[in-house]
């Protein structure tokens, strides 16, 4: 270690050249360290949504390999011609507006129920984050099961209270809800952990100067605890926002996309017209829309963010 | 009622009431992997027969069979070791950007943390396509290593490494100066000083890195076709008979399998995980 | 020693020449994971030896529900295996395509093939002209497996003795499946896997559709909405929300673990059978109105265009198929060659299955019609999948149902 450590020095020392300026210097060492990212980012990402963009003005059959040039045939096709797009960009419109206050209010109230410090608290905390280290595949199937029919495991808890549950899975109007509910159920500890730690980095004498002055519990998470949370708030919600309008192996597993289309979402139509029916030219256009769609929102955010605070 | 209880009878009331909320709530969220490791001690009769959560009979050969009808035991070491691999280069890679980005002053440096934001907002379903052509153009389609490369560099990195960043700013950087003192290069500073500095923001990123990697499931879906090279999360929906019906019990002790040693790790490391969650201000 | 110097030269270059071919290894790739199938499989590439002593092959398997999705994965990732299993539904994407290489040329020339053995109608899916895109290997009807234990308890005939006597057709069929479901606590009726709902729609309407003298659609016409198709379908419907005999949607009700009293399927699953743990047997598809209609699955071998060794695949092709190579194989995989269907052996083929049930089935493959195909099936299905969840809804009208089916995929017809 030693050793490893004179050499350093030593190497430091013979590439400090007389006529490179500090700043010059310190550019490089930055270069150097980001090249990998930066690389990276050009060849697997920046090229590839380059590419994706031209792939999405022909039309091309991955089975054949023959590629058309079409212009904006394909996003005509989407926009206008192919109704497909809009209900599935509904369903994708449903499933965050759905999913994301869902799993950032439950994230929320968990948090503040076990930030502090009791006896059982690490129990619960390991009980709502477990769902997160289950692989998204086994979460579903096991779900899948659970959510049948009449024989259905929460179905049979339902009936013996009295409650006819519905045929959740192949129901088009519950069918969407199910999968929210077991989507935010999966992920809904990782946020909590985020909002803990947040909480936790409160200092207490906000709020026990509040609560001095006679605050309810209430005022002090209202004026004082939710003001504090701002920024992880902001992040919780672009991250899963985002995050919802991915969501793909839980509808792949699930339901397929359907029952009749019910919840079909943008990442898995793009999957299916891509890798299912091979027209990559039209999937790529899909993708393009989406990238557009995801920005849009992302940035909404923030500025209604920014003009908040 | 509540007139008459005490303050510290009332205290102990509403604790109890609260221990019985949270694990009201916490039904959801425990019994699918309970009923899953339970149905995987079941044979298929049973599963579909009845909803009891202890087995009629125990059949512990299920355990067996997972492993005898697919490479079960090498979807495993896939997993495990492209899941690793992925954690480790990912720290290196963005604790070096993320470093760069908050310590280092440079031209174009707005510019480049603008860029990689953007990578944010993309989903990985957007470059799948090219990607898959940009693979298949490296001889790489059926292999592992789009399995590996893409999680590096696809937006699960670009979190990573501002994760990062955002930790390196909040550091003091008094330390680093005495370091510069003493003679270290800027990668010695970076190597012996902030990295052992931030270690609750690597656990944290490791943390979420590996579980990205571990439930990954288009890019295997995509990208690997022969069975001995599949992913868990893969292999699970293939416990079918030869003819696509599913071997449900087989699937659910596979499951439970695969589950079961991540669970039991995040349970022995679980307060130092939400610690590191907690230090590294994983709140951008 | 000038003699050994040229014996050693001519050994470098036999050599130089023999390595190459010492190395070739055919990929082929094949749905199943089974044993019993492999090892047939590679008996097969054994005995291949005996002409083409260097060549070796290799059985690749890719899981069936994501079978030809993957392979053209591989064919357009550069990773195209040599030669393999190609579903029906995906026979004239693929032929359409040009991925799949001509036969013909080959099958012609080898020795005792004679490829006029081959059933006609069996062929209809991989010939053009005089081209040969592929070769059918597996020419299964869908038959009624039952639970026979079940139809006992009942106090009921089996279907293969009510089929002997003339009486088992679609009306029989709706009200066995009730009584069955009364009498055991069970359903009457699984679809194809319990997937009738999800992956198999074509495999759960077809079988009544054309029972009933309809069909799904012909000559780029679509047949849902037809009198014969709706009055089917009408009797499905009420099988499963009135009758409650047939596993609805959302449920699971598996025949193999003795959850339900029938269902329909291939031969292949009689493999599934030994570990069911009770009395079985099978029995033809109900007739209809319109008499009896078998339906037939097929699959077919077949060399990709895109493979380094065509010539060589083409080969195993023939050999694969040869007279002697489809009696063995007739076991798993009825056989598309008359020789073999007429001949004696094929009766006792299936160690599982009685040869008077084994009529059955080589009565179904003389009569039966292949399922409908098309080179835009994958669309089609896909199409089809929304209206026909909507169809399965319990207050679903049938027959309007029927007629959004058509319309959604009339444009791709």
């Amino acid at each position: 270690m030693a050793d490893e450590g004179k050499t350093l020095r030593t190497a430091a020392r013979e590439r400090r050249a007389p006529r490179l300026t500090l700043a010059m210097r310190e550019a490089m060492e930055a270069w150097l360290f980001i090249s990998p990212t930066v690389a990276g980012f050009l060849v697997f990402f920046a090229g590839p949504l380059v590419a994706v963009v031209l792939y999405s003005l022909t039309e091309w059959n991955l089975l054949t390999q023959q590629m058309t040039y079409v212009g904006l045939a394909n996003y005509r096709d989407a926009l206008f011609d192919n109704p497909d797009f809009w209900h599935v960009a509904r369903n994708s419109a449903i499933f965050a507006v759905g999913l994301v206050p869902f799993n950032m209010a439950l994230a929320l109230a968990l948090a503040l129920g076990l930030s502090g410090r009791f006896r059982g608290v690490i129990f619960f905390r390991t009980v709502f984050f477990a769902p997160v280290v289950t692989s998204a595949a086994a979460w579903a199937i096991v779900w899948k099961f659970l959510l049948q029919g009449e024989s259905g495991f929460v179905n049979q808890i339902l009936a013996t209270v009295g409650i006819a549950g519905p045929n959740w899975l192949r129901d088009p109007n519950w069918a969407m809800f199910a999968v929210i509910f077991t989507r935010v159920i999966k992920m809904v500890g990782l946020n909590m952990i985020l909002y803990i730690a947040a909480l936790q980095a409160i200092p207490r004498d906000y709020e026990e100067a509040a609560r001095l002055e006679g605050a309810s519990g209430w005022q002090v998470f209202r004026w004082i605890t939710w003001p504090l949370l701002g920024p992880t708030t902001l992040v919780i919600m672009v991250i899963t926002t985002i995050g919802s309008f991915k969501v793909f192996d839980h509808i792949y597993l699930m339901t397929g996309g359907g029952p009749e289309n019910g919840t079909l979402v943008l990442a898995f139509y793009i999957y299916e017209q891509g890798f299912k029916f091979f027209n990559v030219g039209y999937a790529s256009a899909l993708a393009i829309l989406m990238f557009a769609i995801v920005m849009a929102l992302t940035v909404v955010q923030l500025l209604v963010r920014r003009r908040d605070t | 009622m509540i007139d008459r209880l005490t303050p510290r009878q009332l205290a102990m009331v509403s604790r109890v009431c609260w221990t019985l909320g949270l694990s009201v709530a916490a039904v959801p969220f425990v019994f699918p992997l309970l009923w899953m490791v339970s149905s995987g001690f079941k044979n298929a009769a049973e599963i579909f027969g009845s909803p009891s959560i202890v087995p009629r009979e125990w059949h512990w050969l299920n355990f067996v069979e997972v492993f005898t009808y697919q490479p079960f035991a090498r979807q495993y070491f896939n997993s495990l070791y492209i899941s690793v691999s992925v954690t480790a280069i990912t720290l290196v890679v963005s604790s070096l950007a993320g470093y760069a980005l908050a310590r280092l002053r440079f031209a174009g440096a707005s510019l480049v943390g603008l860029f990689l934001v953007s990578a944010l907002m993309v989903p990985e379903e957007v470059t799948i396509i090219p990607n898959f052509f940009l693979m298949k153009r490296f001889g790489l389609v059926d292999s592992h290593l789009p399995l590996i490369l893409l999680p590096v560099f696809g937006p699960h990195g670009i979190v990573a490494t501002f994760l990062m960043r955002q930790y390196f700013l909040a550091l003091p950087k008094e330390v680093e100066e005495a370091g510069k003192m003493d003679g270290l290069s800027r990668f010695g500073i970076w190597l012996r000083i902030a990295l052992p500095m931030s270690r609750p923001a690597l656990a944290a990123v490791a943390i979420i890195t590996f579980l990205h990697s571990w439930n990954l499931f288009l890019e295997p879906l995509i990208f690997v076709s022969s069975i001995e090279k599949f992913t868990l999360p893969l292999a699970l929906s293939n416990f079918t008979d030869p003819y696509g019906t599913p071997l449900w019990h087989l699937q659910l002790a596979a499951t439970s399998l695969s589950v079961l040693p991540i669970l039991i790790v995040y349970l022995i490391a679980q307060r130092q995980i939400i610690e590191s969650f907690a230090l590294s201000g994983v709140k951008g | 020693m000038k003699a050994l110097k040229q014996l050693l030269a001519a050994t470098c270059v036999a050599a130089a020449i023999a390595l190459p071919a010492a190395a070739a290894e055919l990929r082929f790739t094949i749905w199943t994971g089974n044993e019993a199938h492999l090892q047939m499989l590679n008996g097969f590439a054994n005995s291949f030896k005996a002409t083409h002593p260097d060549v070796t092959v290799k059985f690749e398997t890719i899981p069936p529900d994501s079978y030809t999705q993957k392979l053209t994965i591989q064919l357009a990732g550069g990773n195209a295996p040599d030669a393999g299993w190609l579903m029906e539904d995906a026979a004239p994407t693929f032929a359409n395509a040009g991925v799949l290489e001509d036969l013909a040329p080959t099958l012609n020339a080898a020795k005792d093939y004679d490829f006029a053995d081959f059933s006609k109608p069996a062929l209809g899916l991989w010939t053009a002209g005089a081209k040969v895109f592929g070769v059918p290997f597996s020419t299964s009807p869908f038959v009624i497996f039952f639970n026979k234990d079940m139809f006992d308890k009942a106090g009921l005939e089996d279907p293969l003795a009510l089929a002997a006597k003339g009486q088992w057709n679609m009306a029989k069929f709706q009200d066995v499946a009730r009584r069955l479901t009364a009498a055991n606590g069970k359903f009457g009726f699984e679809f194809k896997d319990g997937q009738g709902y999800d992956s198999r729609i074509m495999h759960a309407l077809m079988p009544p559709i054309r029972a009933y003298g309809g069909d799904v659609w012909a000559n780029r016409q679509c047949g849902f909405d037809t009198p014969q198709a709706v009055a089917a379908v009408k009797q499905l419907h009420d099988m499963v929300y009135k009758d409650k005999s047939i596993v609805p949607p959302g449920e699971k009700g598996d025949y193999f673990s003795g959850n339900a009293a029938m269902t329909i399927n291939q031969i292949s699953r009689a493999s599934l059978m030994p570990k069911a743990g009770f009395n079985w047997g099978i029995a033809p598809l109900p007739a209809g109105p319109a008499g009896e209609s078998p339906v037939i699955g097929q699959a077919g071998i077949v060399v990709f265009a895109a493979g380094k060794q065509k010539k060589l695949a083409a080969e195993f092709v023939a050999h694969m198929t040869n007279k002697t190579n489809v009696a063995i194989a007739a076991q798993f995989f009825p056989p598309a060659r008359n020789s073999v269907l007429s001949g004696a052996g094929f009766l006792d083929s299936n160690k599982l299955i009685p040869a008077a049930q084994m009529k059955v089935v080589a009565d179904a493959i003389a009569k039966g019609k292949v399922l409908p195909s098309h080179d835009k099936s994958p669309q089609i299905v896909a199409a089809m999948k929304p209206r026909v969840d909507a169809l399965w809804r319990a207050d679903a009208n049938v027959e309007n149902a029927l007629k959004a089916v058509c319309t959604a995929i009339r444009p791709l017809l």
